[in-house]
């Protein structure tokens, strides 16, 4: 069952053992035909894994949807030097609880994905990048590593490979930027988490300038099954270009919150009112966010989408990390947006001005909108403000923060509009 | 601080089961029903050397913390060692040397991230810089539990304000300040990773998924 709430039109790959805490211990993992993968990859060539998860056409769960394979054939064969496989579990984008739920239940499944993962970027070592606030998940890791490096999986000349490896968690100390990839890298070697300016990419220069792979966990813990079941199994779900299932993760103003598994290319829609059981009784749906707080708003009228990556572009949105924020006709657009403006000027890393000054500014202005003492030309500047914070800075943190802006002002000016006329209105009044 | 009850969202339909959360299964991995729901909360378990695959430290925060207590000495000493060897480099292991820090005093005092300096042989004005940055380290003493409130969307869409307003009215407290009887600090949280069940409040290292205003007397009335 996918968590807490199951639906017979769900696609169980990776949430299947959810809420089974049989799932958990080795032995439980072992029987549910845990590690079989990795006997099979350690008996393969590298190239054959990497080739194989190419063709499955995997790609990217952690926002930005790049082909995994393709991502890993990017490392250099035969460097000499030492590589790296970072996971990230930094699982900090609004809206996002899938990750979470992943390391609560199937531990192992990610273990097993980040062996095979080394195995083919010819890793000796992942460590897995912990959001610092899930002691939970970290406690119910690190025990599942321990009995795995117990059960022979994890350490020196695995089954007479001749591959030596560990898995060593880090967990990280609050901050969301830690989740972007070169910041990852850099809040990993001890710094200050401020994202790198890329190229070089990090299959060329990553931790300590060495050749590294990052990927997320629910990306990682996919792998295994691609490796069982081969790449056409995995392709009988999803669209040609976005193939496979994936948690979706749904929260908000639905009357069944949680995360379910479906298949690429799902209908929106369906997917809303069917599986998440729809909007409470006598309320209807006002605005719904796909993909995490990071991706540009969607109004209620326009969910007959189907829920893959090429769909959510065409629809002006993204699938992001398939986080569905679901906004009922009782919300104040305005706020929820300001709220989101506070969250990028609160983590903003401060390198970049646009970044460092729009998400700022923006949250000033929307916040003044707000407390009705906004005018029309505040919603020009906002515009103006993120039009200078899309595309101009080291990272995509500042992209972020103008989505919610700009495609609430263009989707729910009225909103906006309102609360400026009652504003004004309220302001003769006092001056009357 | 007051409260309007009209402003929470039921936070399922009626009759809908409660979403458990971890709660709903416990047994396994040595987590007991009373340390996730009781009086446990509080990391009191004994410090063991770190655990084998544990680069930062478990627990976070402890209950009886003691401001003036030696860093890095007897089985935290090892800890550290422990950790050193996971790494690359010494640099590396600052974040968990951080982590251990506060764990032993509760909060990083001007001191303490000196004398993380001088272990990882780092400038110490190198290593404020990184304190500063995170917001899991805290650079001032706080009440002995810890309680963070997340108002981000999802959780606000189904009433976060109001419980951030509870727990602040029932501890009698500003956001922030530690409470007169040195039992309370609240403040307000961004997103904790568990939007799905909100208001998901985070009380020193365990999240409270659900929370509605209504329940903010008896989560507290558990704190003894
Ligand atoms: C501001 C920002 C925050 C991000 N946060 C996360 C995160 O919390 N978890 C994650 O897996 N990826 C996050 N990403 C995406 C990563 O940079 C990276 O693309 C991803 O981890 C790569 O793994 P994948 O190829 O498996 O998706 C974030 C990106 C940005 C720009
Ligand atoms: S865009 Fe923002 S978060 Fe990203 S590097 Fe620049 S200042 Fe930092
Ligand atoms: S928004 Fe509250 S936990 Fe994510």
């Amino acid at each position: 069952m996918a968590y807490p709430y199951k639906h017979p039109s769900e696609t169980l790959v990776l949430a299947k053992y959810f809420g089974d805490p049989e799932a958990r211990t080795l032995a439980g993992w072992e029987a549910r035909g845990g590690y079989r993968a990795l006997r099979k990859a350690l008996g393969s060539q590298r190239k054959e894994i990497i080739d194989e998860v190419k063709a499955s056409g995997l790609r990217g769960r952690g926002g930005a949807g790049f082909p995994t394979g393709v991502k890993w054939s990017f490392m250099p064969m035969a460097s000499g030097k030492q590589h790296y496989l970072l996971c990230n579990a930094d699982e900090s984008e609004p809206g996002t609880f899938k990750d979470r739920e992943l390391m609560r239940w199937t531990p192992h499944a990610l273990i097993e994905g980040c062996l095979i993962g080394a195995y083919a970027i010819q890793a000796s070592h992942a460590y897995i990048y912990i959001r610092g606030e899930f002691f939970e998940p970290a406690q119910i890791l690190a025990r599942a590593i321990e009995e795995a490096t117990a059960g022979g999986y994890l350490g020196k000349d695995l089954f007479g490979s001749g591959f030596d490896f560990e898995i060593i968690l880090h967990r990280g100390s609050g901050a969301y930027i830690c989740g972007e990839e070169t910041s990852l890298m850099n809040s990993f070697e001890g710094l200050r988490a401020t994202p790198r300016l890329k190229p070089p990419f990090p299959a060329q220069a990553g931790v300590y300038g060495l050749p590294t792979t990052i990927n997320n966990v629910e990306t990682l813990c996919a792998v295994p099954h691609i490796l069982n079941n081969g790449a056409e199994w995995y392709r009988q779900w999803g669209t040609e270009k976005s193939p496979g299932t994936k948690i979706f993760c749904v929260s908000g103003h639905v009357q069944k919150p949680g995360n379910y598994e479906v298949p690429l290319g799902f209908n929106f829609r369906e997917f809303i009112y069917d599986i998440c059981g729809g909007p409470l009784p006598g309320r209807t749906i006002k605005a719904v966010i796909p993909g995490g707080s990071s991706v540009p708003i969607l109004r209620g009228d326009e969910l007959d989408i189907g829920m893959d990556y090429e769909a959510m572009a065409a629809a002006g949105t993204m699938l992001g990390c398939g986080s569905v924020i679901v906004m009922d006709d009782t919300t104040d657009i305005v706020k929820q947006v300001r709220r989101m403006v506070d969250f990028y000027a609160h983590e903003s890393c401060g390198q970049c001005t646009p970044c460092r000054e729009g998400t700022a500014w923006g949250a000033k202005i929307l916040r003044r909108i707000e407390g009705g003492w906004g005018t029309e030309a505040d919603l020009e500047t906002l515009l103006e403000i993120s039009d200078n914070m899309a595309g101009k800075t080291i990272c995509v943190l500042s992209d972020a923060c103008a989505a919610p802006i700009t495609s609430s002002i263009e989707k729910f000016r009225e909103d906006y509009l309102a609360l400026i006329r009652r504003g004004e209105s309220l302001a003769r009044a006092r001056t009357a | 601080m007051s409260t309007d009850e009209t402003k929470v969202r039921p936070l399922h339909p009626e009759g809908a089961p409660r979403n458990p959360g971890f709660a709903g299964i416990t047994g396994e991995f040595d987590l007991t029903e009373a340390q996730i729901r009781g009086t446990e909360y509080v990391g009191r378990r004994p410090v063991d050397g770190g655990h084998a695959s544990v680069a930062g430290t478990l627990p976070y925060q402890i209950a009886d913390r003691n401001p003036d207590a030696p860093l890095f000495e007897g089985p935290y000493a090892e800890r550290l060692e422990k950790i050193l060897t996971r790494y690359p480099d010494r640099q590396a292991a600052l974040l968990p040397a951080l982590h251990m820090a506060q764990e032993i005093r509760g909060y990083l005092s001007p001191q303490s991230m000196d004398e993380v300096a001088a272990r990882l042989e780092l400038p110490p004005a190198y290593v404020r810089g990184v304190a500063t940055f995170y917001t899991m380290y805290n650079l001032q003493p706080l009440g002995k539990y810890l309680i963070q409130v997340c108002t981000n969307i999802s959780c606000n869409l189904c009433g976060a304000d109001a419980v951030l307003d509870a727990f602040l009215e029932h501890t009698g407290n500003d956001m922030g300040e530690v409470s007169s009887d040195g039992r309370f600090t609240v403040i307000e949280a961004e997103c904790l990773g568990a939007c799905g069940f909100p208001t998901v409040v985070q009380i020193n290292e365990r999240f409270f998924e659900n929370v509605g205003t209504q329940d903010v007397p008896s989560i507290l009335e558990m704190l003894k």
